[in-house]
């Protein structure tokens, strides 16, 4: 009750003040809010873009607020119900964005953001041990055909998974799935050879695969990847798997028009200057810069072939 | 309540609890079926049986008649109990430092302390000490009003 | 590594580091302020910092927070991390006897031994190890989880009735199993509550069912009942007891090696080397009652953890805990991935770094031993005054872990319906192990049957999970035949 009347107290104030607000704009930090730990990649991400941003941009303070938990979902709620003064702005990551859509779990929809744009990515990959006999894709599917192959994707939904699962409908095999907590648990299963092969991400097998401790297979991405170029894709292979997380910016729907532009330049020139893509090569954290409208559409299309799989089999 | 029927009808919840949790993995979807759900079923199993032997000890053997004493002091651990449950109410919409301004000085007045410099004080430094490590040294976001 | 030992020896390099460890004795040292959530949080500042002296500032909250967990456990019988549960049991009896200062000694310096024997381990021998404990697969994380469970009937056998210590434990599984299962990705027993995906957190649990409990006892305590005679016995400095030091090597050697293995490892390397020092010590009755034995042990243990954590962190990328996760951060933050380079191509970081944990030990000896009589009085501060900072710190530790105002709520319930089961005679510490040991073995048991494919033999077949049935029975043995003996001859009651 107290609650609510506050709330909408602030709500009448808001609706008085938005001219005003205009003008100040920004009158206070603004919070970022990061569905994930500290320390995470995409909370480093967050972080490299404040510096940037809080070096170049006079009167712009920001504040990180960690909210980890649920594969980023309560994160992607708070950030769907912020007050949309231009005040609150967010991370989300894909495929976990769409993913609790798909399946249910999410009480916000693609229409509760704006969507600001892409800044980093991971290609998904394939790996396997290092002693495997298993070379290529297609020795993948020709072992999985001979019997079920255990497989360690990171969680039921994740990036990892919907791949797994792509691969299995693209060739008709079944994985014995080991679903993980957490990459550490699959990077220690494929190290210690306790798995067949895992779905994962190139950044986080990358040292591994240089140090001759693991095997990467392919890139499921449409084109080789700079950080390991002599790896080809899954689809070169002859195979159309494709998967990649993505880690953008979105803001709640509904901030005035002119903070809103502001706003997306301000990430977009951010992005494109030699400081943050210096740090961000450090710092391990692959860019894909991409435009608000091509995201959105980039997300969509994600949603689409999520819930393909989804319906199949859901989870 | 006597001690023996308060820890007899614990015994009982349990063994509900279990019956409960024994026939929900039969719902377990997918592969859950065969890996999760015999865990649990395994939980289930176990604390039912523990509970049942107890629950039987109980019936069978304990002729005690001591009262379940939750605390000696009822008002003072009533009290506390509010002023917790009161400062987490009002956590959200006026962050740490007003109710806990509050919070510190009432439950000490209301355990007997009477000497309000040292109370005054001792609010002074916890909130000082709260403010210097988690707003500034850790950044952790606290809720409500901020300085 | 002459020229990395002169890194870690100048001026603004111990400055940083005993900065470090000071913090982070107090952040392990408040109930609800985690090592994980400092370093976590910290990450990020040490961007900005020189590299290697931002990884000493966070290796020196690590060491120091594994310590620090040990003083309000002794103190108090709030334990400030789920690590120092075991050191409760042992520490706070001694803290009623008046030996509050012999605990706290005894806890530093079997900290300080269990730190540097892991962190000479990790100097000496990583890589090495770091192969043999990937060997270690979901089927020996079971095992593993099920020897720390073994330490329940460690907790029961003298003090309270073992089948309630038991059920003590099993509802904690059971607690643990709300969330979201991680075979099917569907929820279990939420009741539709999005803060109850994740499941719930031991943290809200830990604070509940020790600070909170402890705190509402005090408060409904007649006043006369706080006993202050204790006062001149702190102030009395005691030696070390005669033959601690086996207890210490027996902690330190089970610590390390746990650190080593993936997964959360301190709270089950304290109740293990508890457990294990219970059986070999000569003074098993005195175990539950106030025996530094126990202490030693417990802490030797979980501070043997911070090394052997580091081990498969820095070698392979694979954190052996949460703390060593968010260490790992602050390396990839700095463009250091781990794996060989770390020892080559950043040797010039990477060492001075390991370096600076020995100094980082050093240091918390120092505070300890420093201020173990001083820390000795808090115990005598007037309940009236220590409830309500108590009260206010379990609420805003609850919160803070998660920035959810539900874990507060969580953290009150836990107080009270622990209480009701602490006067019933369950056992708090067995529900907390439960609680805490659960997910990794539900974890480890749902993975191996997958890898098994449905066979259970996989819980038995490779030669480590043999040794391991071997070590769960020798630590099974002893105590449910002394139960059993005691029953047949109907010495003692034993429900």
């Amino acid at each position: 009750m107290f609650k609510k009347s506050i709330l909408a107290g602030i709500v009448v104030a808001l609706g008085l003040t938005t001219t005003a607000a205009i003008a100040e704009y920004p009158s206070k930090p603004v919070t970022i809010i990061v569905p994930s730990k500290a320390g995470g990649s995409t909370d480093r991400t967050a972080r490299l873009f404040t510096e940037v941003a809080e070096k170049n941009y006079d009167g712009f303070e920001f504040i990180i607020k960690n909210i980890p938990g649920s594969g980023g979902q309560k994160g992607f709620e708070a950030i769907a119900r912020a007050t949309p003064d231009g005040h609150t702005i967010g991370l989300v990551f894909t495929p976990q964005l769409v993913a609790h859509i798909v399946s249910g779990r999410a009480k916000y929809t693609l229409d509760s953001f704006h969507i600001m744009g892409n800044t980093a990515q991971d290609p998904a990959i394939v790996v396997v041990p290092k002693d495997s006999p298993i070379k290529s894709m297609a020795d993948l599917a020709a072992a999985a055909k001979a019997n079920a192959l255990t497989v360690a994707v990171n969680g039921i939904g994740s990036d990892d998974f919907l791949a797994a699962k792509s691969f299995e409908s693209a060739t008709g095999v079944t994985f014995n799935l080991l679903p993980t907590k957490g990459s550490t648990e699959q990077k220690a299963a494929i190290l210690g050879g306790h798995v067949d092969a895992a779905f994962m991400n190139l950044s986080q097998m990358i040292k591994q695969h240089q140090a001759g401790d693991a095997r990467i297979i392919a890139l499921l991405t449409e084109e080789r990847d700079e950080h390991l170029p002599d790896m080809p894709t899954a689809k070169e292979q002859g195979y159309e798997v494709f998967m990649r997380a993505t880690r953008g910016f979105v803001a709640p729907a509904g901030i005035d028009e002119a903070i809103q532009t502001r706003l997306d330049t301000m990430l977009a020139e951010v992005m494109a200057t030699d400081e943050f893509q210096e740090k961000a090569k450090t710092g391990s954290i692959f860019l894909l810069p991409m435009t608000g409208p091509d995201y959105l559409a980039y997300l969509k299309d994600l949603m689409a072939q999520t819930k393909a799989v989804y319906d199949k089999a859901p989870w | 309540m006597t001690k023996k029927t308060a820890d007899r009808a614990i015994l009982a919840l349990f063994i509900v609890m279990a019956v409960l949790l024994y026939i929900s993995t039969a719902n377990y979807p997918g592969i859950a079926k065969t890996t999760s759900a015999k865990y649990v079923r395994f939980l289930a199993v176990f604390i039912g049986l523990l509970s049942t032997v107890q629950l039987a000890h109980s019936l069978y053997k304990d002729r005690s008649h001591n009262r379940l004493v939750l605390t000696e002091n009822m008002p003072r651990f009533l009290g506390l109990l509010a002023a917790l449950i009161v400062f987490a109410l009002t956590f959200e919409p006026l962050g740490f430092f007003i109710p806990a301004a509050v919070f510190i000085p009432v439950v000490a007045i209301m355990l007997g302390y009477r000497r309000p410099v040292v109370i005054g004080l001792t609010t002074v430094g916890v909130l000082l000490f709260v403010y210097l490590v988690f707003v500034k040294l850790l950044a952790v976001n606290l809720p409500g009003i901020n300085f | 590594m002459l020229e990395h030992i002169a890194v870690v020896f100048t001026f603004s390099s111990l400055l940083t580091i005993a900065i470090g460890t000071t913090a982070g004795v107090a952040i392990g040292g408040m109930p609800g302020l985690t090592a994980t959530m400092a370093v976590g949080l910290l990450v990020p500042f040490t961007y900005t910092m020189d590299p290697t002296a931002g990884l000493m500032l966070l290796g020196g909250i690590y060491c120091g927070a594994m310590y620090g967990g040990s003083i309000p456990a002794i103190l108090l019988n709030t334990p400030g991390t789920p690590a120092a549960v075991a050191t409760a049991i042992e520490g706070y009896p001694m803290s009623r006897k008046g030996h509050a200062g012999l605990a706290l000694k005894v806890s530093v310096v079997a900290s300080f031994v269990g730190g540097t024997f892991s962190v000479f381990i990790l100097l000496m021998f990583a890589p090495l190890l770091a192969r043999q404990a990937l060997a270690f697969g979901p089927a020996e994380t079971f095992l593993l989880a099920l020897m720390g469970l073994a330490g329940i009937i460690s907790i029961a056998d003298e003090n309270s009735s073992l089948i309630k210590a038991l059920i003590a434990g099993l509802l904690g599984m059971i607690i643990a199993i709300v969330g979201t299962d991680d075979m099917s990705g569907s929820l279990r027993y939420t009741g539709g509550l999005i803060e109850l995906i994740d499941g719930i957190d031991f943290m809200p649990a830990l604070i509940g069912l020790f600070s909170m409990i402890q705190m509402l006892e005090l408060a409904g305590m007649h006043q006369h009942e706080i006993d202050t005679s204790t006062l001149h016995k702190t102030q009395k400095r005691e030696p070390l007891p005669k033959g601690i030091g086996k207890h210490i090597a027996l902690g330190s050697g089970t610590g390390t090696v746990i650190g080593i293995l993936p997964g959360e490892g301190a709270t089950i390397a304290a109740f293990i080397s508890y457990n294990l020092s219970k059986r070999i010590s000569r003074a098993k009755e005195l175990f539950g009652k106030g025996n530094p034995e126990g202490i030693a042990a417990a802490e030797s243990g979980n501070n043997g953890c911070v090394g052997g954590s580091l081990v498969p962190t820095l070698t392979l990328g694979i954190p052996g805990n949460s703390v060593a996760a968010a260490l790992m951060g602050a390396f990839i933050i700095q463009g250091m991935i781990p794996g060989p380079e770390l020892f080559t191509e950043y040797a010039d970081r990477t060492y001075p770094f390991i370096l600076s944990l020995f100094v980082a030990n050093g240091v918390f000896l120092l505070v300890g031993l420093g201020f173990a009589p001083y820390l000795a009085r808090i115990a005598l501060v007037p309940p009236a005054l220590m409830v309500p900072v108590v009260g206010a710190f379990a609420v805003l530790g609850s919160y803070a872990l998660n920035n959810a105002v539900f874990d507060v709520y969580l953290m009150i319930a836990f107080a009270l319906g622990g209480l009701i089961l602490k006067k019933l005679g369950y056992s708090l510490e067995a529900l907390i192990l439960g609680l805490i040991l659960g997910p990794i073995a539900e974890g480890g048991f749902t993975q191996g049957m997958i890898i098994g494919k449905g066979s259970p033999w996989i819980f038995i077949e490779s030669p480590i999970a043999k040794v391991m049935w071997v070590i769960i029975f020798l630590l099974l043995l002893p105590p449910l035949y002394s139960y059993y003996k005691n029953v047949h001859l109907g010495k003692e009651d034993p429900v």
